[in-house]
């Protein structure tokens, strides 16, 4: 005599998949088919500029890609611009967060300070940064400005300053989100855990790593992730920071101009597509540390 | 514990006003500008405005094209930044809430109804991020061609929310999952359906970890800059960002650092009001769970 | 008000079956307790009850309603839960509302109601407050109160005093045992806890991996133990059991093993001449051991070696060594005894119990 409710198993997994929908058919929509898009294209001579039908290539723009000294520098500049940025971000969030662990007088209003460069809309803050570093002539700071940038390029050359000032902006901003991020985390470590160290070890580095450390983890693990993501995905903070005239460029620059410029789809494809692997390792490794743990198991 | 000696209160508060400079200075200095003169941009102190108007956001609502000082009519643009500020409210708006909607359904599913595999669905969804989304304008547009909507603020109300629905999903999904089953066995107990049990217990119950999701989601939203001016290209259309980026620097440097401002004052705003909850919704989806 | 029936109640999930064949009648107004260690599915049990989980085979009867296909709204009844379950984002009143409100009470009727809820259980004060801003013990109250103000037909409760510390919980207890009186509701309780199932129970089922291994009374469960599973559950410290051969001398069966060596009691003698010649086991509960006197019969005797010496007040908890076997007694207070002393217990003859080796059933 076996007897199944109406709202049993059956009917839970059934509702999961109409509730997963909207989200899954949003991400199918505007990623999943312009990745199998790209990748199709990246095996293929397609371009705007050519006539005639479009030939299935192979790994040829795969191929030219790792052969194009070009690509080699723009990897290197991005791998570059992601690992001083990250490590920027998570060096000065980190300070932060630690610096407003603790309560005192005005802790509020620091906390707010410190989140504004993030909640501030990066992609205007961006405009005004850009005008800020490279102002037009007129104003009464450009002299002052020129020169800075004139002293950068001329000491570790042209186009310094242009990239200096993007990594600049990505940490200012990025740390802001770390430190929020991390301030979440300190914020569910117990007091006593910390005095409980306290009595263990007048080490403040030991306790750092003892206790600190391991219950950050989680968030350290999503807020490294998220910082490379978005370094390496990052195009518009280059392209908008050196208006265009980029001479240091990063891969998502390179794609861009390739397409724009030169409406070469295949090798921007398979360029765009060379980060892809990358980021999913590293997110394979991280998924471990942040993942939710599992339920409490009941009686 | 002992009492701090007097270096460590001075090195403590130093750091603070280090702190606290690093992260506003960029911003209090935008706000500056957009408070000048064009007379005091090029003589004053660039710090300070001694002699602040409110002239360079007027000037963004001005369609007539009023001759100004030493720039004659012929180079002088009107902008329809009325229609901007619209149009970017509905978009941040409507964004905002079909990715809530959206994460908030999938959230669900995956935490609390749990179907095979949903760990891996929410691995899944997550690892959109590793995809680069600037670098997918081509098909994108192709998309959006495709569903009619070249021009359309519409383009951007579908490709906004999968910009944050991946990390809204995995922390609201990770809020549910620690939630004690217990809560909400208790209301359908008590007489509600699944339905109510979770427009009345579980929904207000999350509204922290919602805060978060949706903060999170208007921050990315408003830092893009690059679909919003790939995809809306009349002017009419456009959103303050993606019509800032029209602008030309030697010419309307001010009026534009006053657009900046006013996209930026109501967002700071809303974010400023609500980022406590912001930590505390982050902290409950990650580890604590009620 | 009304009884529940519970018939060949079995659950399976993929791999584990954690209910197994149950046969209940729990009659109107009864209190009964469901006990066993943690994975003995009582709580499976309970929620099956509830309509929290599926029946994979059997019925369920509430009143004379068969309840395998209603959804949990419907089947009248009440749970409280071990975490309280409390919903933080409400007030207490709004807590206990919840329920009426789902059933569209008129409001007079629910202020009344929760009212009368508040007052039972002393928690009028707090009826403005948010759950986080209550004790446990407050938040325990206002979950019962959450239950009685439905008047529900059973009252469900998993393992409510469970996260309360020692003191509180024998304090909740004692009401909760007052509450049942008082509201005369059929309860269902499941505790892990034995001296919980045997103070509230009006009948105990102990249960063990799935399986119901005893119903009964409380006094019924510790004077006559079905098996051994029960006999070493119930009673605190538990019984002592000890394997011994059973051997005929001069007529009369004695149990004997190394170091022990005791006349079976006339009253089994007649259930264990099967035994003869066999190893069997002899559990005896630490109360029923004492400190044997010159009147104590011989043949009820045997020596030991203190090992360990537990004074409670009240009581001494001895741990002594018999040979190789390890006993705890439970002895007056006036009792003298140091580490490594020698000391004759007795064993009370009627109390004696005796469990088969393999099917561990009493004999």
């Amino acid at each position: 005599m076996v007897s199944v409710k109406p709202a049993g198993r059956a009917g839970d997994i059934r509702l999961a998949y109409a509730l997963l929908s909207p989200a899954l058919l949003l991400l199918a929509v505007v990623i999943a088919y312009p990745v199998g898009w790209e990748v199709w294209t990246s095996l293929t001579d397609l371009s705007p500029l050519k006539d005639g039908s479009t030939g299935f290539v192979g790994l040829a723009n795969y191929r030219r890609l790792l052969a194009d000294a070009t690509f080699w520098q723009a990897a290197l500049v991005t791998v570059v611009y992601a690992a001083v940025t990250s490590a920027g971000k998570l060096a000065l969030g980190l300070g932060f967060a630690l610096l407003l662990a603790r309560p005192f007088r005005g802790r509020a209003l620091v906390f707010l300070a410190i989140f504004l460069p993030w909640a501030y809309p990066a992609g205007v803050s961006v405009i005004g940064w850009y005008w800020t570093l490279n102002p037009p002539t007129i104003t009464a700071y450009a002299p002052f400005m020129g020169q800075l940038k004139y002293a950068v390029d001329g000491t570790f050359g042209i186009g310094a300053w242009a990239f200096a000032s993007v990594m600049l902006f990505n940490i200012w901003r990025g740390s802001s989100f770390i430190a929020v991020l991390l301030l979440a985390g300190i914020n569910a470590i117990p007091q006593e855990l910390f005095e409980c160290a306290l009595l263990e070890s007048r080490s403040a580095w030991r306790r750092f790593r003892l206790v600190t450390v391991p219950l950050l983890k989680p968030f350290l693990a999503l807020g490294v992730f998220l910082s490379l993501t978005s370094a390496f995905a990052d195009l518009s903070n280059v392209w908008m920071l050196t208006a265009g005239r980029i001479v240091f460029p990063v891969i998502g620059t390179h794609a861009y101009w390739l397409v724009i410029k030169a409406g070469q789809y295949g090798p921007a494809s398979a360029l765009s597509l060379t980060l892809v692997p990358f980021l999913l390792a590293v997110l394979l490794v991280l998924f471990r540390l942040f993942d939710p743990p599992q339920e409490r198991s009941t009686a | 514990m002992n009492p701090k000696p007097w270096w460590a209160k001075v090195g403590h508060r130093s750091l603070m006003l280090l702190a606290t400079i690093y992260c506003v200075f960029p911003i209090y200095f935008m706000l500056v500008q957009s408070l000048k003169t064009p007379k005091e941009d090029v003589f004053g102190n660039p710090f300070i405005v001694m002699d602040p108007t409110l002239e360079n956001f007027q000037e963004l609502f001005d369609r007539e094209g009023e001759v100004r000082g030493f720039v004659g009519t012929a180079l002088r643009r009107s902008y329809p930044f009325a229609d901007w500020l619209v149009n970017t409210i509905v978009v941040f708006a409507g964004s905002v809430a079909a990715t809530l909607v959206a994460s908030v359904a999938a959230a669900y599913a995956l935490g609390r109804l749990r179907p095979p595999g949903f760990r891996w669905w929410r691995r899944g969804i997550f690892a959109a991020y590793v995809i680069p989304q600037t670098l997918l304008f081509i098909p994108l547009y192709q998309v959006v061609h495709t569903l009619g909507l070249d021009d359309n603020l519409l383009a951007l109300l579908l490709i906004y929310p999968t910009m944050a629905l991946p990390f809204c999903v995995w922390i609201l999904s990770a809020y549910f999952q620690l939630l004690p089953r217990e809560i909400e066995e208790a209301a359908l107990i008590e007489g509600a359906s699944r339905a109510t049990a979770f427009f009345r217990i579980i929904l207000p119950m999350s509204r922290p970890v919602l805060v978060a999701a949706g903060i999170f989601t208007l921050g990315t939203i408003a830092s893009d800059f690059m679909i919003a001016s790939v995809f809306l290209l009349t002017p009419n259309n456009q959103t303050i960002t993606a019509g800032l980026g029209t602008f030309d620097v030697a010419l309307d440097e001010l009026a534009a650092v006053a657009g900046v401002n006013l996209l930026a004052i109501p967002v700071v705003t809303i974010s400023a009001l609500l980022a406590r909850g912001f930590v505390r919704g982050l902290t409950a989806a990650m580890i604590e769970g009620a | 008000m009304a009884q529940v029936m519970m018939k060949d109640l079995n659950k399976k999930y993929d791999e584990v079956h954690a209910v197994k064949d149950v046969n209940l009648h729990i009659r109107d107004k009864e209190f009964i307790v469901l006990v066993g260690p943690s994975g003995c599915g009582k709580s499976t049990t309970l929620r099956m009850v509830a309509g929290l989980e599926e029946i994979t085979a059997g019925e369920i009867t509430i009143g004379d309603r068969v309840v395998n296909d209603l959804p949990p709204k419907d089947r009248d009844i009440a749970m409280v839960f071990q975490n309280y379950a409390l919903y933080p984002h409400m007030t207490v009143y709004d807590n206990m509302a919840f329920g009426l409100k789902m059933r569209k009470f008129p409001k007079t009727e629910i202020a009344k109601r929760v009212g009368e809820a508040a007052e039972i259980l002393g928690i009028q004060e707090l009826l403005k407050r948010k759950p986080r801003q209550l004790s446990g013990g407050q938040r325990q109250r206002v979950a019962v109160g959450r239950a009685i103000v439905r008047h529900p037909q059973v009252f469900l409760f998993d393992e409510p005093l469970s996260n309360l510390d020692a003191k509180l919980r024998v304090q909740m207890r004692v009401e909760l045992k007052r509450l049942h009186d008082r509201l005369e509701t059929t309860a269902i309780y499941v505790t892990h806890d034995q001296v919980e199932a045997m103070t509230l129970g009006d009948r105990v089922v102990v249960m063990k991996d799935g399986w119901i291994q005893q119903v009964g009374e409380p006094l019924e469960l510790y004077g006559r133990p079905a098996n051994r599973f029960v006999a070493g559950f119930i009673g605190s410290p538990s019984m002592n059991f000890v394997e011994m051969t059973i051997a005929e001398t001069n007529g009369a069966l004695w149990a004997d093993t190394p170091g022990i060596r005791v006349k079976v009691p006339p009253a089994s003698a007649a259930r264990l001449g099967p035994y003869k010649g066999q190893r069997l086991t002899l559990g005896i509960r630490p109360e029923d051991l004492r400190v044997a006197t010159g009147s104590d019969p011989a043949d009820y005797s045997f020596d030991t070696v203190v090992d360990v010496v537990e004074p409670l007040g009240s009581e001494i908890l001895l741990d002594v060594k018999a040979g190789s076997n390890v006993m705890v007694a439970r002895v007056d207070p006036t009792v003298r005894a140091k580490l490594h002393d020698k000391m004759r217990l007795s064993l009370h003859p009627e109390r004696v119990h005796f469990f088969d080796l393999k099917t561990e059933l009493a004999i």
